[in-house]
């Protein structure tokens, strides 16, 4: 014990103590104690602890429909309680006494808590099968175009809340786009497709997500030492046999590390379940914390409380199985230093057309929402027709001229900013403390308490948020801007963590060290040696901390509807949207259009500072 | 200028005990070098030296002053370490200068005492070069020059010169050494390279596995070496086991390979009784292939491989299955398979204790 408290008086100094405060004085009071408020309230009843609330929502067939049936002839055991069809035919004559056929993909309906295990689990199998086939694609082969089309397929990077997926939307339902062309106008399918419900949510959420599995699986697969595969087939080994027992299983970490990721950001999503709102999409997790969170009196509801619980433990440990499990097994990574050229084949004439038509289709898709967005924002009229028949900039006009939306703006900018500033300072702090206090108790648990709000569901924050501060001087209902900078700091601040994290694990610590042997204190060393060494790495942090920030939805909107006035760009969005007051799907379409475009800028800005230390970003 | 004074130095990481109850004492002014195998625990004391480690027990003294637990930049060291560790975004001037400044000295000052380190390391004129713009020499030098022109207490070098090419390090040895004894500075130095050990130190220590083998100037190192690590590290030889036989002004051992040799102990007073065992040792250039005046032991060798070295010339021989390294004239034309005879004086056949 003693030499313990030796080696941690060594180890502190007063720029540690300040730095460890202030990191675990932010995060206790807009993470932890929020969170276990999400806690104590779903277990404290006016009875004292009670699993009243978990009893409820595990028998009401809303939540939980699914029994055992066990019977004496075969199968002797089946579920009961599944509703709906996963797809509905239905028939009509339009004016023009044609027979129009179209298909309802609709989805089955397992009650909230299993649709939502169900859409993160889908998500996941698509995002990975999509994203790895990709990475693979662009790991492997050589042809013409196709860096080009690898850093275009990472566009669906750049997520606008709501617009995109209405962009989506659009291509998709019955008079949609999709529909148009290939029904009305090509008349390549006999039947109009409208998917909606959760299979729609799935399909928004994979063309969303699949660029995180690509990138880590893309990064994996160029990281394996060539020789390996070399040796592979000096031995033998080639073709399948070869993917199958080397390459693969090398890869697997990474791409795992992906996927994992994609379960939680699809758990997670409000977004898109808000979007296709009025069918089974909104019979997941998150629609209904945000649908039930407020009771008629205003108060918190003990529902949404034990829902919002329910998602936290399981994004939890999904998380705790990322850091845990893969971090284990990156033996890919482990290579002897040098620098390698990946291997990479060229592709014959007939394979490449095929290569080529894959990748573009995908492309397309992944690439609707966005082109749908930028569409609407420059859009006039829009009826049903391929593209619109008139374009126009009132939408941006209208936006900028409009006393509300012109504040949502300013205020999304002032508060990402203020945020971002206290993200820099928090988060140069933590990742100084566990890059170079590694000898020092309690740093690896830092670094999971720093890197854990990718794994928090924002609409679990934003529950948490109200219940601790409703009827303090912090109260969304006076004003919603501590709260919003708050969760901002806290949501976004893993990707300056981790920026400035990789900047510090890149700089040589002797770089350190040989500046307290010629007498720099350690205060002086962190502030003279290595800020301006990371200073890098902390702008695009910091960039990438500020854009996501900017499109933060969950805290956004529920703290934006207990005062407009101070609400930020994504509540107005989505109360244009929802709430059909002024301006339609346009000017929201303007909105969405200015933030992506910004998005890009910030996106690509930070990625050419960081060159290839980029994916530490995205990977955990 | 200080003394340094090390007390039952230990400094554990995990379960490993990189160094192990280390006792020392460098003298004032004295180049002083640490030399072991990679992973003995000669960088990790260095370190704790600098108080970039804190020793899990034991003292570390600068002259009277207990500096075990003292940060280190309270510590007034100068530290060259292996990758040089200059700060990328500063120029060779900056980096120069920068403890110059955190002392707060005059511009005036900085920059008479910059020109003049630079001067003694042979850099004028290269003080707005970024360190990439430098060869592995030159940034060598800046990183010495960052060290002295502190005139700190002590100096502390960590392989300082394992990155450079041959030549150039042979050259640089030289260069540390002439520096050291100008600025007369208490002085420490890491290495894994046991010629540059025996080239540039007054006194060196051996270490394996976080103990000290030996402390000793490098002639006496080389030519008394306390244990079997040592002789072995140290050097190369012709190692012959046996067991005492008896004990008078030679000790004499019957070799495992049924010969009767006279030998002294390895290093003055170490001795050995009867019927114990001891291991033989030969240094290659200690045998000829003449009879020597008075007594000698005698070897007849099978030659098996010759390594021509331009100065001299290395055999290396069998004799009833034990190796045998034996120096010649790099003019003798001995072909493989034949039979050699060869001397050796008992003085300079040492035994040494197992």
């Amino acid at each position: 014990m003693g030499s313990l408290w030796r080696k941690i008086k060594w180890e502190v100094d007063a720029l540690t103590v300040i730095q460890l405060t202030i990191v675990l004085v932010t995060f206790a009071a807009f993470m932890i104690v929020p969170l276990s408020m999400i806690v104590v309230r779903s277990f404290y009843t006016s009875e004292g602890f009670s699993l009243k609330w978990f009893t409820s929502i595990l028998s009401d067939p809303y939540y939980f429909p699914l029994r055992l049936k066990f019977s004496q002839h075969f199968p002797f055991v089946w579920i009961e309680g599944i509703r709906g069809n996963l797809f509905d035919v239905i028939e009509y004559t339009d004016p023009s006494g044609k027979l129009v056929k179209i298909i309802y993909l609709k989805g089955w309906d397992f009650g909230v808590l299993v649709n939502s295990l169900v859409v993160a689990a889908s998500t996941t199998a698509l995002s990975t099968a999509l994203g790895f086939t990709l990475a693979f694609i662009f790991a492997k082969y050589r042809f013409p175009g196709s860096e080009a089309l690898r850093v275009l397929s990472m566009i669906p990077l750049l997520s606008t809340p709501f617009v995109g997926a209405i962009g989506l939307k659009k291509m998709i339902v019955a008079d949609g786009v999709l529909n148009i062309l290939f029904h009305d106008v090509l008349g390549l399918l006999p039947f109009k497709i409208e998917i909606t419900g959760l299979p729609a949510v799935i399909i928004v959420q994979t063309l969303l997500f699949y660029p995180i599995v690509m990138i880590n699986a893309y990064t994996a697969l160029i990281s394996i030492d060539p020789s390996l595969e070399e040796q592979a087939m000096n031995v033998g080994a080639s073709g399948f046999k070869l993917f199958r027992t080397i390459t693969l299983p090398l890869a697997t970490p990474g791409i795992e590390a992906g996927a994992l990721l994609v379960f939680i950001l699809a758990l997670e999503d409000l977004g898109t379940p808000i979007v296709f709102k009025g069918t089974t999409a909104e019979k997941v997790l998150t629609f209904q914390i945000f649908s039930k969170m407020f009771t008629p009196a205003g108060l918190i509801s003990e529902e949404a409380t034990t829902l919002a619980l329910i998602l936290l433990v399981i994004s939890s440990l999904v998380f705790i199985s990322i850091r845990k499990y893969v971090s284990l097994k990156r033996y890919a990574m482990l290579g002897k230093g040098g620098i390698w050229r990946p291997r990479r084949r060229k592709l014959s004439m007939k394979v490449t057309i095929l290569v080529y038509a894959f990748t573009i289709t995908v492309l397309f898709f992944a690439t609707l929402p966005h082109i749908g967005v930028t569409l609407l924002a420059f859009a006039k009229e829009w009826g049903p027709t391929i593209i619109p028949e008139e374009f126009t900039l009132n939408n941006f006009l209208a936006v900028l001229s409009g006393e509300e939306a012109r504040r949502s703006i300013l205020n999304s900018v002032v508060y990402s900013s203020i945020a971002t500033a206290f993200m820099v300072v928090l988060g140069v702090s933590a990742a100084y403390l566990v890059s170079r206090k590694k000898g020092l108790p309690g740093m690896e648990a830092l670094d999971l308490l720093v890197t854990l709000p990718i794994a928090v569901p924002g609409i679990a924050v934003a529950t948490g948020l109200f219940l601790t501060y409703l009827g303090t001087p912090l109260s969304p209902t006076i004003s919603g801007a501590p709260l919003l900078i708050a969760s901002y700091t806290v949501r976004k601040i893993p990707f300056t963590v981790r920026a400035v994290f990789s900047g510090l694990e890149q700089t040589d610590k002797t770089l350190d060290e040989v500046a307290w042997t010629v007498g720099a204190s350690k205060t002086r060393t962190f502030f003279g040696i290595i800020m301006p060494l990371i200073l890098l790495n902390i702008i695009a942090g910091g960039m990438l901390s500020f854009i996501y920030s900017m499109s933060e939805v969950s805290t956004s909107i529920v703290v934006g509807d207990a005062n407009h006035a101070d609400a930020p760009m994504t509540w107005k969005m989505y109360d244009m949207l929802f709430h059909g007051l002024t301006g339609g799907t346009f000017q929201p379409a303007a909105m969405g259009f200015i933030l992506m475009s910004l998005q890009f800028l910030f996106i690509v800005g930070a990625n050419l500072i960081l060159r290839k230390r980029a994916t530490a970003l995205i990977s955990l | 200028m200080v003394s340094i004074t090390v007390e039952n130095l230990v400094k554990r990481f995990g379960n490993v005990v990189a160094v192990n109850k280390v006792n020392l004492k460098i003298k004032e002014g004295e180049f002083f070098t640490l030399l072991g195998p990679s992973g003995c625990g000669k960088t990790t004391f260095l370190r704790t030296i600098a108080g970039l480690e804190l020793p899990d027990e034991g003292r570390i003294l600068f002259d009277d002053q207990d500096v075990t637990e003292l940060p280190p930049h309270k510590r007034d060291t100068g530290m060259v370490f292996q990758n040089y560790a200059l700060w990328p975004h500063m120029n060779v001037y900056e980096n120069i200068a920068y403890g110059l400044k955190i002392r707060k000295l005059s511009k005036q000052e900085i920059d008479r005492r910059v020109k003049e380190v630079l001067k003694l390391v042979k850099l004028e004129g290269l003080e707005k070069r970024t360190p990439h713009q430098l060869s592995g020499g030159q940034q060598q030098r800046v990183a010495l020059a960052r060290a002295i022109v502190l005139n700190p207490r002590v100096l502390l070098f960590d392989e300082p010169l394992s990155n450079l090419d041959a030549k150039l390090r042979i050259e640089m040895r030289a260069e540390l050494r002439r520096i050291q004894k100008e600025l007369n500075i208490t002085t420490i130095y890491v290495t894994h390279d046991q010629e540059e050990a025996m080239s540039i130190s007054d006194r060196m220590a051996v270490m394996n596995r976080g103990r000290v083998m030996q402390v000793g100037t490098p002639r006496e190192v080389y030519k008394s070496p306390e244990n079997e690590f040592v002789a072995r590290f140290i050097g190369q030889g012709t190692f012959l086991p046996g067991t005492v036989e008896e004990v008078n002004e030679y000790l004499l051992v019957k070799l495992d390979v049924d010969l009767e040799v006279k030998a002294r102990p390895s290093k003055p007073g170490i001795t050995f009784n009867p019927g114990e065992r001891v291991l033989v040792m030969i240094r290659p250039e200690s045998f000829t292939l003449s009879e020597p005046e008075g007594e000698y032991n005698e070897f007849e060798v099978e030659v098996f491989h010759t390594s021509f070295l331009g100065n001299s010339q290395l055999l290396q021989g069998y004799y009833k299955g034990e190796k045998f390294l034996v120096e010649v004239d790099p003019d003798l034309d001995v072909p493989s398979g034949k039979k050699l005879r060869v001397y050796v004086k008992p003085e300079l056949t040492m035994a040494i204790k197992l």
